[in-house]
């Protein structure tokens, strides 16, 4: 999956990404300078809900910036240093996302539920 | 008010498959799982369900050891048994045992999901109530000896509690692992709540022995001591008001962006909404976890008529403009 988002990855001023389901589930997550402590086990649902709605979102805080877009699967959140340019983010994202559809279970499902 | 439902199987493929069906319904539940009755029961120390929906053939504490223990201790949750090993006897035994459905795999996913949305109703059925102080409404169930069920949420740390009343009576409480007076203590310290209330009261045991005034007394002591220590600050201490007059402020922001804007600046309206607090405060709470410090300000698209700027403060500050506004140069502008 990293592939996939090697182009955000590899933008200045990137520290890594998270991708998130609808439920606050960490999906994927790549950092470029190690991550962070306790991650995978933090709580994120409340984070999640409260995107509830949102496209997009550009989050500045003092020491940096958080930019957010809705997909197909969750929400991808981007965390960037103060001096990205935003807008070549934008139009990464919009390149991306496209590709960021789930895939269909052909099994494993199916079999605990009625067709 | 998002309801919490506990999915308990050992069977891991089973959990994420209905995780994954039950996405569709999460305006009306979000749900956890646990992969034994052990790791429920940890579940339901930490967190306010509302709902289980357990297997029965689990490899250490099993369905029905689970139902048991749930019985005794959390009357007040309901329970669905789904079962692949399907006999009329065990059915009877889990109704028996206070199960309140009970289904055969395979299922219809949306067979199960409209059963815990029915089931789930039921907790609201007297009604809800947004943005209310707990200690003034408390008092008046009190006063009206009323025997409910009240599902609480802190408005601003989205932190759950319930609440037990027989005829006016509290007999017992619940919020997060805390129980009886101490969790009425960290329930009543909550300024503003969104609640549900749920006619009846499962449980009969009398577990808070001090009457309500002085709970919320108590309560009220607790929570002036606990600002006064030294604390390390909240997120929330650490968000301060922009303005303390927030007519000159919105003024002197419209000024702000108009005159570095000009009349092309997007600008439609400038407004204080405490319906954003609580989502600028997890995505305060998230900066800080990010070692990015406090917010600052956020620029959001919900796809509305107009995007919104929010900046947060006592009353978060909302400047809604127009999705083609200079957003790049607005936001240069506001951080400075």
């Amino acid at each position: 999956m990293r592939e996939l988002f090697n182009d955000i990855l590899s933008m200045e001023g990137v520290k890594g990404l998270m991708l998130f389901s609808f439920t606050g589930d960490l999906v994927f997550t790549e950092f470029n300078h190690g991550g962070l402590e306790e991650i995978e086990n933090r709580n994120w649902s409340l984070f999640i809900e409260s995107l509830a709605g949102m496209r997009e979102a550009d989050l500045i805080f003092e020491k940096g910036r958080l930019y957010i877009r809705r997909t197909d699967m969750g929400y991808l959140v981007v965390l960037i240093g103060p001096f990205v340019p935003i807008a070549m983010m934008r139009l990464q994202c919009d390149i991306l996302l496209p590709s960021l559809i789930p895939t269909k279970k052909t099994k494993g499902i199916r079999r605990f539920f009625k067709k | 008010m998002i309801k919490n439902v506990l999915l308990v199987d050992d069977d891991h493929e089973m959990l994420l498959a209905l995780k994954e069906g039950f996405m569709k319904y999460r305006d009306s539940f979000s749900v956890q799982l646990a992969s034994d009755g052990f790791k429920a029961v940890e579940s339901l120390k930490k967190s306010v369900i509302s709902l289980v929906v357990t297997d029965l053939k689990m490899p250490g504490m099993d369905g029905f050891e689970l139902l048991v223990h749930i019985m005794e201790y959390y009357p007040d949750i309901p329970v669905i048994i789904i079962t692949g090993y399907s006999t009329p006897e065990m059915e009877h035994l889990a109704r028996e045992g206070g199960a309140v459905g009970y289904i055969a795999k395979p299922f219809l996913i949306e067979n199960l999901a409209r059963q815990i949305m029915t089931t789930l109703r039921k907790e609201s059925e007297g009604g809800t109530l947004h943005n209310v102080s707990s200690g003034i409404f408390l008092q008046l169930v009190e006063m009206e000896q009323k025997t409910c069920t009240i599902r609480l949420d802190d408005k601003f740390t989205g932190k759950k509690g319930i609440l037990f009343f027989h005829e006016g009576e509290l007999l017992d409480a619940r919020a997060n692992d805390l129980q009886g007076e101490d969790a009425a203590y960290e329930i009543f310290s909550w300024d503003q709540v969104n609640l549900s209330i749920q006619n009846g009261c499962a449980l009969k045991e009398k577990r808070i022995h001090s009457e309500m005034q002085h709970l919320i007394l108590e309560a009220a002591r607790r929570k002036d001591e606990d600002t006064r220590a030294p604390a390390p600050p909240t997120v929330m201490e650490e968000v301060e008001p922009f303005e303390s007059d927030p007519a000159a402020f919105i003024k002197s922001l419209k000024e702000k962006i108009e005159s570095n804007v000009g009349p092309a600046c997007g600008l439609e309206d400038i407004y204080q909404d405490d319906s954003w607090d609580s989502r600028v405060f997890q995505i305060s709470a998230t900066g800080k976890y990010l070692n990015f410090g406090k917010l600052v300000l956020g620029y959001i698209d919900k796809g509305d008529v107009n995007d919104y700027i929010v900046l947060p403060g006592e009353k978060t500050t909302v400047i809604a403009v127009n999705p083609k506004c200079p957003r790049d140069k607005l936001l240069q502008i506001l951080t400075i």
